[in-house]
């Protein structure tokens, strides 16, 4: 009873840094510009695929595909921004247009994604990073999850560092807490949204390319579970907070393996029900204020 | 004396309402401009049309001789135009990352030095430097607005309603600020409904319904009749 307690436990806090990794793209450009990233599980997807087409073809390690994504997904994040949302923001109600329009991206991407790589669900060699289980407490953890997990782990370092140690990074901030008072000191938001909107899309490809280790097969069209997945996580954390989606990633993957262990039958629904507690005992989220922006 | 801030002709709204109707005003360098009008009168919108928060629908604005109309508000702030709305302060941000946001620009000797100006002007924000600024009083977030709008070293403070939610007594304070920072060689532009601010102001311009309907200076105000009726009752004055 105990090991199956302290497994749920552990490997509920190491998939915790995964799913954290998950929900921080979108979170980050919801903080940004307010808007939900419809397309924001397609472009995982697109990751996940990325990893996979390298390694299948050309043997290269994931780890190398990630600092290619990272580059890509930025740019193409970037571009993305500057093509689709400042056109959105003139608009009457851009909340609303941004979740159409966000979701005819995914749409589309879905749709090009099935026509390239077909139907089938795809699996990765989980040995790709060699054989060298870790132990915790007695626990263990094959080597796929807790490169994985480091990788995260390195990831939500880094855009923690950015965030609250650097120049841009506090403009960043700003502009997630009041977009008008950072414009105000001559700051150009636009650009710092920009940056943004590409590092939400680079997490989103870093997610991606670990996805086939931790989530297991992958298919065209796991864009919108993957979506909605990350939508609770960062509820559950606080949305708009990058600090709350760790600890949102974290409580998920804890609720997640716990289920898994001792209701299984029940545990897709876990994640949902504590999404539902969460918005009625504590609506802004485990970190969040009172009242939410949308 | 060539006016530091012109604007002419100026209209804009919202969505299809127009709230400004070819408003227009100088503000020349040093000196300290009220812009009186009640709760809906455009205050706040005239503001925003000359940081660029909000776009001109027509009219004209040049600063320090030249054309901002077609800038952003970044471009602007960076010619020396400085907005302290309402609001004025980032609430989720510490005081002193309000302040460094403020002086965003600067070197880092310069930002160190300006933040220590500021924490010797208001003592209590190097007090609760590492607090949210949610956390402040009414009157505190006020003194970290004008100091983080200060941080930009601004030809021209535009000032939102400054004395709004205060008590008579913050209201005070910041009529204290105005007059501290004289010496600064800065202009202001102070929207308010408060007559109070008359006493800091050199000119004065009344905006009714959107329209600017009196310049000129303050004595000028109180002998003018319809503006004593409105602004300080018939016997006031």
């Amino acid at each position: 009873m105990e090991t199956i307690l302290a497994y749920s436990i552990i490997g509920g806090i190491l998939f915790g840094f995964f799913y954290a990794l998950l929900g921080l793209g979108l979170n980050l450009v919801f903080g940004v510009l307010k808007m939900v990233n419809l397309a924001h599980g397609d472009f995982v997807m697109l990751g996940a695929y990325g990893a996979y087409v390298a390694y299948s073809t050309s043997h290269i390690n994931p780890l190398i595909t990630i600092l290619v994504e990272i580059v890509a997904f930025g740019i193409v994040g970037m571009a993305l921004y500057y093509g689709i949302v400042p056109r959105l923001l003139k608009s009457h109600d851009p909340e609303m247009l941004s979740l159409i329009l966000f979701f005819g991206v995914s749409q589309a991407i879905e749709a090009l994604a099935t026509f390239a790589f077909g139907q089938n669900t795809q699996t990765m060699n989980p040995n790709v990073f060699g054989n060298h289980p870790l132990v915790i407490f007695g626990q263990q953890f094959q080597t796929a999850w807790w490169v994985s997990v480091l990788v995260s782990a390195v990831a939500l370092a880094l855009l923690y560092l950015f965030l609250y140690r650097s120049k841009l990074g506090r403009a960043t901030r700003a502009v997630m807490g009041n977009r008008e008072e950072t414009a105000a000191s001559g700051i150009n938001v636009n650009r710092v949204s920009t940056i943004a909107f590409g590092i939400g899309l680079a997490l989103a490809g870093i997610a991606g390319a670990l996805t086939p280790f931790m989530l297991g097969g992958i298919y065209t069209t796991m864009g919108v579970g993957i979506t909605v997945t990350s939508f609770a996580i960062i509820v559950i954390g606080a949305l708009g907070n990058p600090l709350g989606t760790i600890i949102g990633g974290i409580v998920y993957g804890v609720a997640q393996f716990l289920m898994q262990s001792y209701l299984p039958s029940w545990s897709a629904m876990a994640p949902f029900v504590l999404l539902l507690i969460i918005l009625l005992v504590r609506p802004g989220g485990i970190l969040g204020k009172g009242a939410r922006y949308a | 004396m060539d006016a530091l801030l012109r604007a002419k002709g100026m209209n804009t709204g919202y969505d299809q309402l127009q709230i400004l109707w070819d408003a227009a005003l100088d503000v020349k360098a040093g000196e300290r401009v009220v812009v009186l009008g009640s709760n809906g009168a455009g205050k706040t919108t005239l503001l925003k049309s000359l940081i660029g928060i909000l776009p001109l629908w027509s009219g004209t604005i040049e600063f320090d001789g030249h054309s901002v109309d077609r800038l952003r508000t970044d471009g602007r702030v960076r010619r020396g135009m400085a907005y302290m709305s309402e609001v004025g302060i980032i609430a989720d941000l510490s005081v002193e990352d309000n302040l460094r946001i403020g002086g965003y620009f600067s070197s880092r000797d310069a930002l160190k030095s300006k933040m220590e100006a500021m924490f010797k002007e208001f003592p209590i924000l190097r007090e609760r430097r590492m607090e949210a600024a949610a956390s402040l009083s009414g009157g505190q977030r006020k003194m970290l607005a004008a100091a983080r709008a200060l941080m930009g070293d601004p030809k021209l403070l535009m000032m939102d309603e400054p004395s709004a939610g205060l008590s008579p007594l913050l209201v005070t304070e910041i009529l204290r600020l105005v007059k501290n920072l004289e010496g600064r060689n800065m202009a202001f532009l102070i929207a308010e409904q408060n007559i109070k601010f008359l006493e800091v102001a050199t000119r004065v311009y009344v905006l009714d319904s959107g329209r600017i309907i009196f310049s000129g200076t303050v004595d000028e105000l109180q002998t003018n009749d319809a503006i004593r009726r409105a602004y300080f009752g018939v016997d006031a004055v």
